[in-house]
């Protein structure tokens, strides 16, 4: 992942059409332009996994269908808890048939139609339940030397919490941190830095207008601003954070894509 | 195994807003979904299917649009879908919605086993799946939360009660109707979501299941709604635990077990 960082290779994320979608074949050709877009760029496409808990296809499956290209560096897969065991192993399988190298591992949002992964499913025989932490150690013990595997960190979490979950998240095989979307300088994540200044930290940059959107994502209140400009919040996050790398959360592909590509050079 | 399962498409909403005139949900312009409880019949359904062989064939009674739910139990392992749609069903009530059901049943023929969730998230009522082992004159079995044992002429299941369960054995052809517990149904994929969109659904009207019309829509409902309300809103507070991690972890387990949650 560092290489990412010394290439200045931005993380662009891109969401998956949702399950309930009425237009399923005009929102995969939007999804696939994307993609493309992203690859052609050579950047990283990240695709979420039901984000929220709201139904999608997975970005493998679709991957898989519409037959898009797989640059191993330039793809990034999130994977969450919520799935049946066939399913995961089936994800994993693809990607690994696919050559796609990067996951995201994290515990993700539920919701009353996915299922989740039950410890026995991963091996897990000390815990109640299937967090990033237990899905981490199975896929490294399951798929040794096969990915690059990431963790997310939240410096909207309580503090002694988040630097906890973190320290088990690095013990379980993760060798790259994304933190959650920042739109100002965050004294956690300076700290997470200080932290772990070995480990690639890539961070989050909310690329939308609506703040709003940002507070339900991360589960906290965040003021809403009615002058909040991403591209310049962008660059001011380079400035800060000039040894991290940048994932771009909800980036306009219409309105914002070609202004960054000056940005980071 | 030749296997019916009844669906029903549903308001998306909580906000379901109800015609004052009609005293019935106003479905136009609302985002609808397959009812929550009919994704564990399909599953049942084609899990049966998978271990047992035969076909599931999905049923619902709707306007048009309820197609689109049809195709989503296609998207994950219906072999086929049949929509009964029609003016003269429009108004139905349970009873005549059962009648019709049954009667499209019966045209199907062969069937061995029918399946539908325990009841549908607008109407909560929980008399379909029951009124069609009334109409066809079948055995029934309630809120099952497992099919123990399935053979060519009996089944046996297990149904839920508040304080337990009880097993049932009953002949076949037979009606079950499933609760949350039976199983975990599978999220379309996008290979079946893309199939389903090109299968053909046939529409059958009154005449070609051989209804009564005199026992279809309102003509044919015994039930009249005289009155309707929403519900007072539910109030909601917030507690904040403080104290240590474990002093927190107590105190939110000690909460929860007063409301019986844990």
């Amino acid at each position: 992942m560092i290489h990412h960082i010394q290439n200045k290779i931005y993380h662009i994320e891109v969401l998956p059409p949702k399950q309930d979608s009425e237009k399923l074949e005009k929102d995969l050709e939007i999804f696939s332009n994307k993609y493309l877009r992203v690859m052609d760029s050579s950047y990283c496409t990240c695709i979420t996994d039901n984000t929220m808990g709201l139904l999608s296809f997975q970005g493998t499956e679709i991957i898989e269908e519409l037959d898009l290209p797989v640059m191993s560096e330039q793809v990034m897969i999130h994977l969450n808890t919520f799935h049946t065991k066939d399913d995961l192993d089936n994800i994993l399988d693809i990607c690994k048939a696919k050559g796609i190298r990067y996951l995201l591992i994290i515990t993700g949002d539920g919701s009353e139609r996915l299922p989740k992964l039950q410890p026995s499913d991963v091996g897990a025989t000390d815990v109640e339940s299937v967090t990033s932490v237990e899905l981490l150690k199975y896929i490294n013990h399951e798929y040794p030397d096969t990915f690059v595997l990431g963790a997310a960190f939240n410096p909207y979490e309580p503090e002694e919490h988040e630097f906890e979950k973190m320290k088990r998240k690095m013990k379980a095989g993760a060798t790259y941190i994304i933190t959650q979307p920042l739109i100002e300088r965050n004294e956690v994540v300076d700290r997470l830095l200080e932290k772990y200044p070995e480990i690639p930290v890539i961070i989050g940059t909310w690329m939308s207008r609506k703040l709003h959107l940002l507070s339900e994502a991360v589960g906290y209140e965040i003021p809403e601003n009615a002058e909040y400009d991403p591209i310049s919040t962008l660059k001011m996050l380079h400035k800060l954070y000039s040894g991290c790398g940048v994932y771009l959360s909800l980036l306009g592909f219409k309105t914002q894509y070609d202004l960054i590509k000056d940005i980071w050079v | 195994m030749k296997i019916v399962v009844c669906i029903k498409q549903v308001p998306a909403t909580n906000d379901a807003k109800i015609d004052p005139e009609t005293k019935r949900i106003v479905r136009e312009g609302m985002k609808a979904i397959l009812n929550p409880f009919d994704t564990y019949a399909v599953e049942e359904g084609v899990q049966l299917r998978d271990k047992f062989g035969g076909e599931v064939i999905a049923l619902s009674m709707g306007p048009p649009k309820a197609e689109a739910s049809l195709r989503e139990a296609i998207s994950v392992g219906v072999d086929r879908a049949i929509l009964l749609s029609d003016r003269a069903f429009g108004g139905s009530d349970t009873w005549a919605t059962s009648y019709a059901l049954s009667k499209a049943i019966k045209k199907i023929g062969d069937i061995d086993l029918v399946i539908c969730g325990k009841q549908a998230i607008d109407g909560d009522t929980a008399q379909v799946g029951p009124g069609i082992a009334a109409h066809l004159d079948w055995l029934q079995a309630t809120y099952v939360m497992a099919v123990e044992e399935i053979s060519s002429s009996s089944i046996r299941v297990k149904r839920m009660h508040e304080d337990g369960y009880d097993i049932c054995e009953m002949s076949l052809p037979a009606v079950i109707t499933v609760v949350k517990d039976i199983n975990i149904p599978r999220v379309p994929s996008l290979k079946g979501r893309l199939a389903s969109n090109k299968c053909e659904i046939p529409v059958w009207k009154p005449d070609d299941i051989g209804a009564d019309t005199s026992k279809i829509g309102l003509n044919g409902s015994p039930t009249r709604v005289v009155k309707i309300q929403p519900p007072p809103p539910r109030h909601t507070s917030t507690k904040k635990i403080e104290g240590s991690s474990i002093e927190c972890a107590q105190s939110l387990l000690r909460e929860l077990r007063l409301r019986s949650i844990v």
